[in-house]
């Protein structure tokens, strides 16, 4: 029967990621517009069956593929298991969030079930009795709707596009374990690492998002860069305020040349066009100026706020909410007390 | 250090507009695409660019590795980014003419990267590492490369690869990004694997006008080649393509005191937080 | 300037080429043409390396050859006669010219420096019913460029290059800077390129490679009017007896998206006089696709050290003659670039042992009928024939070789009788607007004969003091003021001087009006590539400290030179240089001796420049 599939990883103990409940949410958007039954597809360790049943009134059936080789990513496992559950499942629809485990292995099982995959997925509109699923194009500067004919369609859900799901409401999916063995694997997961030398700078889940321009290590006032100032005032800033950190590409670039920058800055704080377009309720964005396209990376930022010497900073102008015309570096000492 | 292994390495990649350029959609008959597409200046995807450079290290680090760069594009286009590529490192093109845009269908663009690569005499899929940026810059779906390893029948495919470390048996480790800033480490017993690239650590290549001549007696031929394909997908298409059309009503705030700005600041970050 | 001990790698080719405009393109199309066409009949060898065909490797310091910024209107004969087919619509923005006009533009602020006659005028033709502008009865017919084409000049460069390399007999290598010439004695004997891997001031960084030596049997030197390779021969070699580089305008345009409603026919074509101060000139062309190319020229011989073309270009935009026109539309793209106007005045030697020079930087462009970019292609093209012969008999490129065919077919060209006539045709300029403008035309109407003479002066000469140029309407104190604030706080006088004339706040629209920062990355972007040196040097920091109104900081057209608060050298950031080369002749102190052009700024072959698609 056509329905839609959630693809969702998954542990026994482990409750579900925010990500995982808007990708759910996403199905209910999609639903309403295809009238097709929701069931989930669980990919992990342990006894899954829990975590199905913790997902009452969001989805009518769950099938769950278990193995302890599951419990880290790895793309040839995942798109295995994924393309199994979609066999078992006999879905017409099949989603998962846009985190770098289903982004890497979703397109793989999309090909695997001989579907169409397409990714980052922000919304779902109803277009000529079908379903349109709406994205981001040339990172995120032209949005577009996408309709296709041909299925299983595989989609991946980007954060922040759907409300999360209400479960555990009502009755408990009915759980189908599908049992196959795992093909044989020519790799093996070592764990995480960390390349920002230890200082956690970026983190996804903060309420703020702090973006530091390269006018931090500029020349000031007194005529002298103030590099290691700079780096205490925007650390002091981060730990105080619980915010992530994000830099422009100017910022990111000066940091790999060398000389006088922000030590820690690395190509995974750069914001924009070419770096990355984070999702946060607020965004402060310090010493940046730049234009479109670099100031997509606000994009989704709800709330902006800038401070810059320069009025006409890119970054604020008809971007920003609010611009502070001041020196940041007496603000920063504020905000620090 | 130089390892005594062989690989074949195999880049996928096209050209992108360049990302500073301002773009517009627009529609001509019927199908989506931007103004003035064929005028803007083109670069090499920029994932795909530290691919490269990372390409040219593992064949210093390696023996008798070889490079072939795969790129499905528009002729003239792929000849004009040639001009700058050919410096900086030696390679084999393998060009396909046809058109390279956002808005065109992963699944066709694989389908003739695989064609293509099939088609590359003496190369050895055993061998062979799939290289390529884990997005683009023009469709950023990441989809790609996974359709061309499934192709090819290579499971073993790594995305947001920002260090690949060669082994001396032929295996190797790579780094991949997740999420929260950190990277995933994982060992893999040899090729074949695709490894879709973020940025690397390299440095860009310099140009090297020597390597440029050797490279363009090869490469211009190569262009003369291209065989047209179409690649249209059959019930696929993308609609409403248009800007955000987002402008926001920006307060300026001039010649307020620092003190006054931080409390003004401390407000907005407390306010609405639900916690 | 590169460091001579390290140890270098180089290659042997018969000719290298240093710059990739119209003048290399006119070159290399009909040497790959005559090198293909000599290959059925007994292929032409190389010198180097005989039973091979020549190798030919032509250096673009630009990236993706866009770096023309001209939106160029041209009569197109030699190009023309090089494409007897040519058709507008193989090239984007490029058509047919179908309709010329001058205009002069009247003061709609009154605040313009106008002389005392140009002062009347206004009033006069508003009594005459004119609100804003006068339409010449006649568009001078020097000005006149029937039958020719408008187009952009990157668009058509690509145009070019697209073509060559297709061709395969010539290399053309973009984004590689010529950094000095290989010189044995007064022989050139080949270039060096730029050193990669280095740090700002050309220190060995990561990565370091050092630039490579190319040996050539001939070195083509067609790097423009502000190419660094074409100074260098200038300052070896000195200018022929009476010739110099004095007359510079700098040419700053936008394109803009032209509204739908806007009337103007597709291939129009309109000069401006007048405004937004009297030396400066306009122009207007319209290309297909509602797109128009419009700039101005701020010449060398504009008395103030406050020559800012970006905001006069805004100011220029906004005379109601034409803002009726762009009104509604959106600029997308903008640029910057010199000319050397000194024409055949500005005539170095065209050629030596082992070196020939071709196109703007050899005194091509005509300045009375503002016509560049088809002489620098004729003169390619007769190199072009000149090589060809040479390599056919077998002879090596001397400086008596090369005189006897090169120079000798230029002195009997069309350029040069051309450039001969416009010699004097803007002497009368440097004593004034007036005097000018009747110069020009007793020059356009006589063929030369009759022109307003006028003493020869360098660039930095023609500037005064503030003090003198505002005399009459800014009070001595107050410039002193404005200019010891600049000192210490940095900013440029401009903003502060500009407003106290009158001149209105330029309101930011986002669309036509938008801010010097944000045109350098609209349509387009700066190309600084990581690993070169600066390009840009002051060469004796007393000289800056000395100089009071850093004229440098007033006339750059990317806000690359700034004032620094309380520093008295200005700091130069690449990432904003458009290379224009504005600051060299716009240097207010001549610093380093009696040379072509006197200047205390260094401007060195880096890659880099302005890129963008529709320039
Ligand atoms: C291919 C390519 C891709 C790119 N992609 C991206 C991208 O993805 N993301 C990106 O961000 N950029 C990108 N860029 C770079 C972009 O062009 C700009 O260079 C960059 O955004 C500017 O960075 P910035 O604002 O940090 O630095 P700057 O331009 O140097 O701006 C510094 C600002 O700091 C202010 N300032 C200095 N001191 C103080 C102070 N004490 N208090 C307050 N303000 C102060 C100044 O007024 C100025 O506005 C890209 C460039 C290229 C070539
Ligand atoms: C705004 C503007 C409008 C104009 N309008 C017109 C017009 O309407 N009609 C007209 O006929 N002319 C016009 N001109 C003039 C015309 O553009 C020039 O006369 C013409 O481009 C000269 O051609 P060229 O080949 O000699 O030099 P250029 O076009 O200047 O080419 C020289 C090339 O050499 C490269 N180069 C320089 N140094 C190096 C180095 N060290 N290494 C490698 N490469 C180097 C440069 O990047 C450049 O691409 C205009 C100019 C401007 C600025
Ligand atoms: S470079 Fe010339 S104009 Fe600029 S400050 Fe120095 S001397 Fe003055
Ligand atoms: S610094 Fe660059 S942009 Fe400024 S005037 Fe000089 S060449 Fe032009």
């Amino acid at each position: 029967m056509e329905s839609i599939l959630v693809i969702i990883d998954a542990e026994e103990d482990k409750p579900l990621s925010g990500q995982a409940l808007e990708t759910l949410g996403a199905a209910a958007a999609l639903s309403a517009i295809v009238k097709k039954e929701i069931s989930v597809g669980l990919v992990g360790s342990g006894d899954l069956s829990k975590v199905a049943t913790a997902l009452a009134g969001a989805a009518a059936k769950a099938f769950t593929f278990s193995d302890a080789a599951l419990k880290d990513p790895g793309y040839a496992r995942d798109a295995f298991a994924a393309a199994k559950l979609v066999k078992a499942s006999g879905a017409a629809w099949v989603l998962a969030p846009a985190s770098s485990r289903w982004s890497r292995a979703l397109p793989g099982a999309a090909e695997r079930c001989g579907g169409k995959v397409d990714t980052h997925i922000t919304s779902f509109e109803e277009k000529g009795g079908k379903a349109a699923a709406g994205r981001w194009y040339y990172r995120q500067r032209i949005f577009g709707k996408i309709l296709r004919e041909q299925g299983p369609w595989f989609m991946t859900i980007e954060t922040g596009s759907f409300p999360k799901a209400a479960v555990g409401v009502g009755a408990a999916p009915a759980v189908t374990p599908v049992a196959e063995a795992l093909p044989a694997s020519r790799s093996k997961v070592l764990g995480l690492r960390s390349l920002s030398g230890g200082k956690q700078t970026i983190k996804p889940d903060a309420e703020l998002l702090l973006v530091a321009g390269a006018g931090w290590t500029k020349t000031q006032k007194d005529g002298v860069k103030h590099a290691k100032e700079a780096e205490g005032l925007i650390l002091a800033f981060l730990e105080k305020y619980g915010a992530s950190l994000g830099s422009s590409k100017a910022a990111t670039d000066l940091a790999a040349e060398g000389g006088e920058a922000l030590t820690f800055m690395t190509q995974l704080h750069q914001v924009g066009q070419t770096g990355a377009s984070p999702r946060h309720a607020k965004g402060l964005a310090t010493c940046c100026f730049g234009e479109e396209p670099h100031v997509v990376g606000w994009r989704f930022i709800n709330e902006r706020r800038a401070i810059d010497l320069n009025a006409n900073c890119g970054w604020a102008q008809g971007k920003a909410d609010v611009l502070y015309v001041a020196d940041v570096f007496e603000v920063f000492k504020e905000l620090a007390k | 250090m130089s390892i005594d292994h062989t690989y074949h390495l195999v880049i996928c990649g096209s050209v992108v507009p360049d990302p500073l350029q301002s773009l517009e959609p627009v529609v001509t008959q019927g199908k989506p695409g931007l103004k003035n597409e064929l005028m803007l200046p083109m670069v090499l995807d920029p994932f795909v660019n530290h691919s490269l450079n990372e390409a040219a290290k593992l064949r210093e680090a390696t023996k008798d590795t070889q490079v072939h760069l795969v790129a499905v594009g528009p002729k003239a286009k792929l000849q004009q980014l040639m001009m700058v590529l050919a410096q900086k490192t030696a390679f084999n093109l393998v060009a396909v003419d046809a058109p390279a845009g956002g808005f065109i269908d992963s699944h066709t663009v694989a389908a003739a990267l695989a064609e293509a690569i099939k088609a590359i005499p003496g190369l050895d899929l055993q061998k062979t590492l799939v290289f390529g940026g884990w997005s683009s810059a023009s469709r950023a779906s990441g989809t790609t490369l996974q359709l061309v390893g499934e192709k090819l029948g290579i499971t073993e495919q790594f995305f947001g690869v920002d260090r690949l470390t060669p082994a001396a048996d032929g295996g190797f480790t790579v780094l991949e990004r997740v999420e929260a800033g950190q990277h995933l480490e994982t060992q893999v017993a040899g090729a074949p694997a695709v490894i879709g690239w973020a940025t690397g650590e390299l440095p860009e290549l310099p140009n090297n006008p020597k390597i440029g001549m050797m490279n363009m007696a090869k490469i211009m031929p190569a262009i003369g080649k291209a065989k047209a394909v179409d690649l249209a997908s059959a019930g696929f298409s993308v609609v409403d393509t248009a800007l955000p059309a987002e402008k926001r009503q920006t307060r300026v705030v001039k010649d307020m005191p620092a003190a006054a700005v931080a409390a003004e600041i401390k407000e907005w970050i407390a306010s609405g937080k639900a916690g | 300037m590169s460091d001579t001990s390290v140890e270098r790698q180089s290659m042997e080719v018969d000719i290298a080429c240093v710059g990739f405009g119209p003048a290399m393109g006119g070159f290399l199309t009909h040497l790959s043409r005559g090198l293909k066409a000599a290959e059925a009949s007994g292929p032409i060898q190389s010198p180097t390396m005989p039973g091979a065909p020549p190798t030919v490797i032509c250096y673009e310091k630009a990236e993706d050859l866009a770096l023309g910024v001209s939106g160029v209107e041209t009569e197109a004969k030699a190009i023309k006669s090089s494409f007897p087919d040519f058709d507008p619509a193989s090239v984007p923005m490029t058509t047919w010219i179908k309709k010329e006009k001058t205009v002069y533009l009247m003061d709609p602020w009154g605040a313009s420096r106008r002389p005392l006659l140009v002062r009347l005028a206004d009033p006069i033709l508003r009594l005459l019913g004119k609100k804003h502008s006068f339409t010449l009865p006649v568009n001078p017919p020097f000005l006149h460029k029937k039958g020719g084409i408008i187009t952009a000049l990157g668009q058509f460069n690509q145009w070019v290059a697209g073509q060559l390399m297709a061709e395969g007999a010539v290399q053309i290598w973009p984004s590689m800077a010529v950094e000095d010439l290989l010189l044995e004695k007064d022989a050139v004997t080949g270039v060096r390129l730029a050193d990669q891997g280095v740090d700002k001031e050309g220190k060995p960084a990561e990565g370091f490679m050092p630039g490579m030596d190319i040996k050539a049997k001939l070195t083509v030197v067609g790097d423009g009017p502000i190419g660094s390779i074409g100074r260098k021969l200038n300052e070896k070699l000195g200018m022929p007896e009476g010739r110099h580089l004095w007359e510079w305008a700098v040419g700053m345009k936008f394109v803009v998206s032209l509204p739908d409603d806007c009337p103007l026919e597709e291939g129009t074509v309109i000069h401006t006089i007048g405004f937004p101060e009297p030396e400066i000139f306009g122009f207007f062309y319209v290309m297909p696709n509602k797109m128009a190319s419009m700039g101005i020229f701020v010449p060398s011989w504009m008395q103030t050290p406050v020559r800012t073309s970006y905001r006069y270009l805004q100011y220029w935009m906004q005379h109601p003659y034409l803002w009726q026109y762009v009104k509604g539309g959106k600029v997308s793209s903008f640029g910057a670039k010199s000319l050397l106007e000194s024409g055949i005045e500005g005539e170095p030697h065209l050629v030596g042992d082992g070196f020939a020079r071709i196109g703007e930087g050899s005194g091509t462009t005509n300045i009375l009928t503002n016509s560049g970019v088809d002489e620098a292609w004729a003169s390619g093209r007769l190199l072009a024939d000149a090589v060809l012969e040479l390599l056919k008999s077998g002879q090596p490129f001397t400086r008596e070789n090369l005189d006897k065919t090169y120079v000798a077919s230029r002195r009997r060209s069309a350029i040069e009788k051309g450039t001969r006539k416009a010699r004097h045709s803007r002497d009368g300029f440097r004593r004034g607007f007036l005097p000018g403008m009747v110069g020009m035309a007793l020059a356009g109407f006589t063929g030369g004969l009759l022109y307003v003479p006028s003493r020869e002066k360098a660039p930095h000469d023609m500037l005064i003091d503030l003090e003198r140029y505002y005399r009459d309407r800014i009070p001595a104190a107050e410039l002193r003021a404005m200019e010891a604030e600049c000192l210490q706080k940095g900013g440029t006088l401009w903003e502060k001087i500009l407003p106290r004339l009158g001149w209105p706040e330029v309101v930011f629209d986002g669309a036509l009006l938008i801010s010097h920062q944000d045109a350098l990355l609209l349509g387009g972007k700066v190309q600084a590539v990581h690993g070169y040196r600066d390009h840009v040097l002051f060469d004796d920091p007393a000289a800056c400290e000395a100089c009071r109104t850093k004229s440098c900081v007033e006339i750059c057209s990317g806000q690359a030179i700034a004032r620094v608060e309380g520093r008295p050298v200005p700091a130069f950031d690449r990432e904003k240089c458009v290379h224009c080369g504005a600051c060299i002749w716009g240097c207010a102190r001549g610093g380093r001796g009696d040379l072509a052009i006197d200047s205390n700024i260094a401007f060195l072959g880096v890659p880099g420049g302005l890129h963008s698609a529709e320039n």
